[in-house]
Parts: structure tokens; C-alpha cells; sequence
């Protein structure tokens, strides 16, 4: 039984599996039970796929989408990670800035971007800021735990050969954190997803979040599931990039099996 | 901060930033005047129903497919590979399916809360220690006392961490669908007061938005320390 489903008969059954359930869809789309405008066939949702990538207007929408999560979650990843391992690192900062993290940790940031739009307009800037501190929290949490839990005869070693405290973070302590950093990275980059659509959806000219809500107001339902799909594809290939991203840099521990596959 | 930024105040200011004294005034004659607990109670009403059912699936299902192999291999692939998908793409897909009111938000928080419970009970029952199932069995437990008395324990503690990012994401959730498309709740709230320049009302809205989250981890925090006393017993 075990043999059956390891190797490439899982890959069979999983390309069966969704076979089956876009056969499923297709039927469903043509038994005329259903309005098309609730339920789009498959092919036309395929068709405005096709669309989508070689249209150059939709390829600018995915790329402000991309650029704006893109952006924020880079400033959150730069930020965080500094911040993080000085909380892990010192505990004058952690004891100074610790209660405040943990304190607005629980709170929704979406709830401000009203005030953000206002701040600093309605364009990308609001966003992208929006998901900065959306993505910051874990990352920040994460290195901070990554931080304090480095191996202090490591720590002590490198001092005791003369390594300055400059070349022990650089050498020991990032290296050491750098799994719960990823680990942080892989919490913050589906929220920087999330974050970008929804901000889209709510006040944006442009984007993909934008796309899908101007294609239901316009009743183009199979162009909107079409949006979802290449947002969902996006969203994946982002946490698969982290995962490669990771391998690379941490080559020494293998992620153990977050995903099964 | 709080005193910095009521001080920054006092060096006029526009009209969409407010001091911290002026909204905690506002604040007590939203609550006087009756406009704001309406708001709350719709909010509230839409995110438990979705944070209880999607968490409460997902808790099971995550469970069952930590100790059986067959379930395991049906469920998991699927969950992990939409995991990353931001669930907040299926508003609009589920608005056409069962109309633009509650239900459509109550269905996405559950579709939200359901993934972080799944995964971290599923890791949570997946990590169970085999030796203590052994010997479970072994002084005669059957099946379904094993998984009540030693899987379901020994995955308390991750399926906590797991219901704490549910809550999170259920009021993020909440928020944001309110702020797309409805006509209450304390999103709404937001998004009316902000487009009507009713800014007192905004921050209003905002500070009690960061009141529920917090309340809600807090708890959250006193049950899991309720719940896992063994735990921090064990640890300490």
C-alpha cells in the first residue's frame, strides 16, 4: 500500500485528482443549471487566462501588484531583520522595544490604511507602507527568537579566538538565526500577498486586487476567476521562491516536510 | 509615545490626525451615544461564526489527518499547496455564489481560519512521541482512547499557536471584506467616517478595531493558559 502512493503514481493520482475536478467544473458550467454568470465553463476561464498573459494592460496590473508586495515586503525584511536580531541580541533593546511588538502585535494594521491614505495618498506609497508593518511583526518575532536562541559556546568560541563583535554577527550569530529568519520570510510573504489585494480592492486604479473587483462589477465573471487563478499561482510561486531561496542559504538543515511532496 | 505624540499635537496639526486625548473623548461619546456598539455586535457576529466553524474543521480534520495515513494523503496536498494563496481572492467568487451579505464573509473567515488550524494540528498530532502511543496501546488503550488521551494533548499546544493566527487573520479578514462591501460592522465604520470627514468617528472605529484584536488574543492567552497548565508546569 505504501509503495502504491510513494514516487510517481502520486504524481498520477494528483493529476487525476485535478482532471477530475475541472471535468467536474466543466459539467457543472454545461449542464445549464447553473447561470454561466455564476458558474463560467472552464474554457472560457482558460480563454481569459490566454488573455491575461498576452495582453500587456493585464501584465502592467500584475506588475504593480508584484512590485507593491514586492516592495513592502523587502522594507519589512531589511527592517525586521535588523530589528530582530538586536532584540535577540541585546536585552537593553529587546527590554525597550519588546512590549511594544508584542503589545500592537494582535491588532489588525488594516484597520489604519484609512489614515495611511491619507498620509501619504492614495497611490502605492499607502500600500506598500501598509505592508511593511503588516509584514514586519513576524519577522521581527521570528529572527528576535532566532536571535536569543544561538548557541552561546558558539558566541563564546568566536570571542575567545578574537573574532570582534562585528565579525561574530556577521560569521556566528546570522548564520544562526538565518532558519528562523526564512521561517519569518515564509510567514511574511502571503501576508504581503494578502495585504496588496486587499488594499487594491478597496481604493486602487490599477493592480490585479483592483482587476478582480472592476471584472465583477462588470459581471465578467470568467475574466474575474481568471484574475483569482493567476493570483493564486502567484501567491505559490512567491512561497516556493522563499523555499529555494532558503535551501540555498541554510543548505546545512533540509526543511523538513512543510509541504508534502 | 502616547505622550510624544499628544504633544506633537499641540504644534496645530490637519484635520485627519487627532490627538490621543481627543479620541479617547470621542471615543467615550461614541460609546455613550450608542454609535459604535452596533457596529461592534455586527462585526462580531460575522467573524465568531467564521473563526469557530473554520477553526473547528480545521482543528479536526488537521487531527485526523496527523493519524491516519489514508486521510493524510487526500487532504494534505491540497491544503499545502492552496496554503499560500491569499483566501482573500475567493470574496468575490463566494459574494456570487451566496449573495453579498454576511454569509459571504462569514464563508471566507471560515475558509481563512481553516488553514492555520489544519497545518499546526496536523504537525502538532504528526509529532506526537511514538513511544508514548506504544505504550498506550500496549497497557490496552483502544484506538480512540489513544487519540483522546495522548494525540489530542500532545498537539494542544501547536493547535493553540494555530488558533492564535486564526484569530488574527479572522479579524483582518473581517475588516477588510467590511471595508469592500457592507453596511455595518466597524470596517464600514471606517470607511463611512473617512469618506464622510467624520474623522473623530475613524479613529473611533480604528481604536476599538485594536481593542477586539487585542481582547481577543488576550483571551485566547488565559484559555490556553487554562487549558495547557500541565504545559508550563512541565516547562518551568
Amino acid at each position: 500500500m505504501r509503495a502504491l502512493w510513494s514516487g510517481p503514481a502520486v504524481a498520477v493520482r494528483r493529476v487525476a485528482l485535478l482532471g477530475v475536478g475541472l471535468i467536474a467544473w466543466e459539467t457543472a458550467a454545461r449542464s445549464g443549471w447553473f447561470s454561466p454568470l455564476i458558474v463560467p465553463s472552464v474554457t472560457r476561464i482558460g480563454y481569459q487566462l490566454w488573455l491575461l498573459a498576452t495582453q500587456p494592460d493585464s501584465l502592467v496590473d500584475a506588475w504593480y501588484s508584484l512590485a507593491r508586495a514586492l516592495g513592502g515586503f523587502a522594507l519589512a525584511a531589511v527592517v525586521g531583520v535588523a530589528l530582530g536580531v538586536l532584540m535577540g541580541r541585546s536585552t537593553l533593546v529587546a527590554a525597550s522595544l519588546g512590549p511594544f511588538f508584542s503589545g500592537t502585535y494582535p491588532i489588525p494594521k488594516i484597520a489604519l490604511f484609512p489614515i495611511f491614505i491619507y498620509l501619504f495618498g492614495i497611490g502605492s506609497l499607502s500600500k506598500v507602507l501598509l505592508i511593511f508593518l503588516e509584514c514586519l511583526y513576524p519577522i521581527v518575532i521570528t529572527t528576535q527568537a532566532g536571535g536569543r536562541a544561538v548557541n552561546r559556546v558558539l558566541v563564546w568560541s568566536a570571542a575567545n579566538m578574537g573574532a570582534s563583535r562585528a565579525r561574530i554577527l556577521r560569521s556566528v550569530v546570522i548564520p544562526a538565526t538565518a532558519p528562523f529568519i526564512f521561517a519569518g520570510f515564509r510567514i511574511a510573504l502571503p501576508i504581503a500577498m494578502i495585504v496588496v489585494i486587499i488594499t487594491e480592492m478597496i481604493s486602487s486604479a490599477d493592480g490585479l486586487g483592483y482587476l478582480v473587483m472592476y471584472s465583477l462589477a462588470s459581471f465578467k465573471t470568467d475574466r474575474m476567476l481568471a484574475v483569482v487563478v493567476v493570483i493564486a499561482l502567484m501567491g505559490v510561486a512567491l512561497d516556493r521562491l522563499v523555499v529555494r531561496v532558503r535551501d540555498r542559504f541554510v543548505s546545512w538543515e533540509r526543511l523538513d516536510s512543510y509541504y508534502v511532496d | 509615545m502616547l505622550a510624544l505624540w499628544q504633544i506633537a499635537m499641540r504644534f496645530g496639526h490637519p484635520d485627519f490626525l487627532l490627538s490621543p486625548s481627543e479620541i479617547a473623548r470621542h471615543f467615550v461619546e461614541a460609546l455613550w451615544s450608542g454609535e459604535l456598539l452596533p457596529h461592534v455586535g455586527a462585526s462580531l457576529a460575522r467573524s465568531l461564526p467564521g473563526f469557530v466553524v473554520g477553526s473547528l474543521i480545521g482543528v479536526v480534520l488537521g487531527l485526523l489527518a496527523g493519524v491516519a495515513r489514508n486521510l493524510d494523503q487526500l487532504l494534505s496536498p491540497v491544503v499545502f499547496l492552496t496554503y499560500p494563496v491569499p483566501k482573500i481572492v475567493f470574496l468575490p467568487i463566494v459574494m456570487l455564489w451566496v449573495g453579498i451579505g454576511d454569509m459571504s464573509k462569514i464563508v471566507v473567515i471560515t475558509l481563512a481560519c481553516f488553514y492555520p488550524c489544519f497545518i499546526n494540528a496536523y504537525y502538532g498530532a504528526r509529532g506526537t512521541s511514538t513511544i508514548m502511543v506504544w505504550s498506550g496501546l500496549n497497557m490496552g488503550a483502544r484506538r480512540s482512547q489513544t487519540f483522546r488521551k495522548i494525540v489530542v494533548p500532545s498537539a494542544l499546544p501547536l493547535v493553540f499557536a494555530g488558533l492564535r493566527v486564526s484569530l488574527a487573520l479572522s479579524f483582518i479578514l473581517l475588516f477588510s471584506t467590511e471595508m469592500i462591501n457592507a453596511r455595518s460592522g466597524l470596517g464600514f465604520l471606517i470607511r463611512q467616517s473617512e469618506s464622510s470627514l467624520r474623522f473623530d468617528l475613524m479613529y473611533v472605529a480604528i481604536v476599538a478595531v485594536a481593542a477586539l484584536g487585542y481582547a481577543g488574543d488576550q483571551l485566547l492567552l488565559l484559555v490556553r493558559r487554562r487549558v495547557l497548565a500541565w504545559q508550563d508546569a512541565a516547562s518551568r
